[in-house]
């Protein structure tokens, strides 16, 4: 040890939080995730239970949404269409080959995340409100193709189409264990679960820092040796990746997928649920997602026009704007304090 | 060792570097000069950030002009920054561990080189704590490290000294100048402290309006007439 390190610690601005492992972290997502899904398994069914199964698959839209914004600082307003795009090749690849359920979701997954990484490619060149126009476009552009092609049901060629009288039409079919409405939202929570895990194992390890070192200044990740424009692609194919998963498992849920499900607007929503929630912790994403899935179904059983929803998003954005932590931020710092408190008293 | 022959970029109609030729030859060079005499740019041209209109750079007979910013630093060129970067929502290792994982060899040399940086720096007992919960001076502590990892050749710093107080540029003087002999690399430092230089630098070129003013051992350079008046602002 040389003469520096025995020179006495000059004092920090503020005490550092208690360290919390990523064993308890995993631990504590399973948990929270685990008991909410089960609190809505037993008590919820039909409208309800279909409406948090699509609040889930919102959940890992907005997952990835929040992986670009929180980790780069990129705002991406093609979400919902990578959504969509991933519930098409998931649907093509079933019809296909039919290949076991989980398969099919991976497709799906892998499908939204080559294409989300080349709708990406603007973003190597572009921030901010140029990159959220561009990107906003691609989901007009996703939206007028999915109109013209639809989505596949089944019928012969690329495309799958059947006869305009739609009886040929084949839904794509749930796995055996999670054949009912139950069943497969508990599907569905355990894979939200996996993809948190994917997303926390990426912020905590090499791409992670990487994405910390781009977003805080590209210069000082360039001159660290970081590979600029393959970590930001990398965050484009996860972040397609995990909105591909949610529109396969939106393509299990119903069977088949609507081309009117599929508009513009509902990616700037995805962005809203980000920044309602937060978007540097699993937390955030996963309130977010759910909210704005939730206030939709709300105010349709409520019978109140869904429109509302955008005014009281707007409303709730405000609040947002002057809290960018959000409400799995804040959440998330009171548990971290609670814990905090905890060890003291245990130590 | 850096040697630059004719070296000259151009923003638009001005010229913050001006045919410049110099070499850096010992362990430890500094570079001054009154504010737009071109120091920061040399930096970003030496890092690969400038692209110049002409000249040659090299460094131990590499060229480097033609190679980009992540070619360099695998050749062993480090920099740190005017400003401060150390990323909040990292841990001191981490920060230190985020350029390890680009040019260390492999992990377990990245383990052991991050934990010898930390050792050298005096982090190693908060290396666990937020970039956020740093003050400044292991913030700049935290930016040194950094450099020190991958086995560099030439590390280049920006101001390390901005924004400490007397009694940390002194820990930091003391620090700068076992970096050669422990890393076996060398150092150039632009600092406006020109105690600093004075005491760290065995050798320093000064910049005026991108043009070199004077070079060669520090004590003599600082004492030149031309260079007080130019640089301090008196005879």
């Amino acid at each position: 040890m040389n003469e520096m390190s025995k020179a006495a610690p000059i004092a920090a601005l503020e005490p550092a939080g208690p360290e919390i492992s990523p064993q308890l972290r995993a631990i504590t997502i399973v948990v929270v995730v685990g008991l909410v899904s089960i609190v809505i398994a037993l008590t919820c069914g039909g409208y309800w239970l279909s409406n948090f199964t699509q609040a889930y698959c919102m959940a890992l839209a907005v997952l990835g949404c929040a992986l670009l914004y929180g980790q780069l600082g990129l705002v991406s307003l093609c979400q919902w269409a990578l959504v969509g795009a991933g519930g098409w090749v998931a649907l093509r690849v079933y019809h296909y080959i039919h290949p076991p359920f989980f398969v099919t979701i991976l497709s799906g997954g892998v499908g939204a995340s080559v294409i989300g990484m080349i709708w990406g490619l603007p973003a190597l060149r572009m921030r901010g409100l140029y990159l959220a126009l561009v990107t906003l476009m691609l989901a007009a552009a996703f939206q007028s193709l999915v109109t013209v092609i639809s989505f596949p049901v089944g019928g012969p060629g690329f495309l799958g189409q059947v006869g305009a009288s739609g009886n040929d039409r084949i839904n794509m079919a749930r796995p055996i264990f999670a054949a009912s409405d139950t069943g497969y939202f508990l599907y569905v929570a355990v894979v939200t679960v996996l993809c948190i895990f994917l997303v926390e194992a990426h912020r905590r390890s090499k791409p992670g820092r990487a994405w910390a070192l781009i977003r805080k200044n590209e210069q000082m990740a360039a001159a660290a040796g970081v590979r600029i424009v393959f970590y930001k692609a990398w965050a484009f194919a996860l972040s397609g990746f995990l909105a591909g998963v949610a529109g396969a498992l939106l393509a299990g849920l119903f069977g088949q997928l609507d081309a009117s499900a599929f508009p513009t607007t509902s990616s700037i929503v995805i962005f809203i649920g980000t920044l309602l929630g937060g978007y540097d912790v699993w937390l955030g994403a996963f309130l977010g997602g759910v909210l704005t899935r939730f206030i939709p179904a709300l105010l349709i059983d409520l019978n109140v026009n869904t429109n509302v929803g955008f005014m009281i998003f707007g409303a709730a954005l405000l609040f947002a704007l002057r809290d960018p932590l959000g409400l799995g931020g804040q959440l998330t710092i009171l548990a971290e304090r609670l814990y905090g408190k905890f060890q003291a008293q245990r130590a | 060792m850096i040697k630059i022959d004719a070296l000259t970029v151009r923003f638009g109609g001005i010229k913050p570097l001006d045919a410049l030729e110099a070499q850096f030859t010992a362990p430890i060079c500094g570079l001054i000069g009154p504010n737009g005499a071109g120091k920061t740019t040399l930096l970003n041209v030496l890092s690969g950030f400038v692209t110049p209109l002409e000249g040659t750079i090299l460094l131990d007979e590499a060229s480097l002009l033609k190679l980009s910013p992540r070619r360099r630093v695998n050749l062993g060129l480090r920099r740190t920054f005017q400003q401060e970067l150390v990323v909040d929502e990292l841990t001191a290792v981490e920060n230190i561990q985020a350029i390890a994982d680009h040019v260390s060899a492999d992990y377990a040399s990245a383990r052991r080189e991050v934990a010898s940086a930390l050792d050298f720096v005096g982090l190693s007992s908060r290396r666990n704590v937020l970039g956020r919960h740093l003050n400044l001076y292991d913030r700049r502590m935290v930016e040194i490290a950094k450099t020190l990892i991958g086995r560099p050749k030439v590390i280049l710093m920006d101001e390390p000294g901005a924004g400490l107080n007397e009694a940390e540029t002194e820990q930091l003087r003391r620090l700068l100048m076992e970096i050669p002999s422990t890393f076996d690399t060398q150092l150039v430092l632009i600092d406006h402290d020109a105690d600093l230089i004075a005491s760290v630098c065995v050798e320093t070129l000064v910049l005026d309006f991108g043009k070199r003013l004077a070079m060669g051992p520090t004590r003599a350079v600082l004492d030149d007439p031309v260079v007080r008046h130019a640089y301090l602002g008196r005879e």
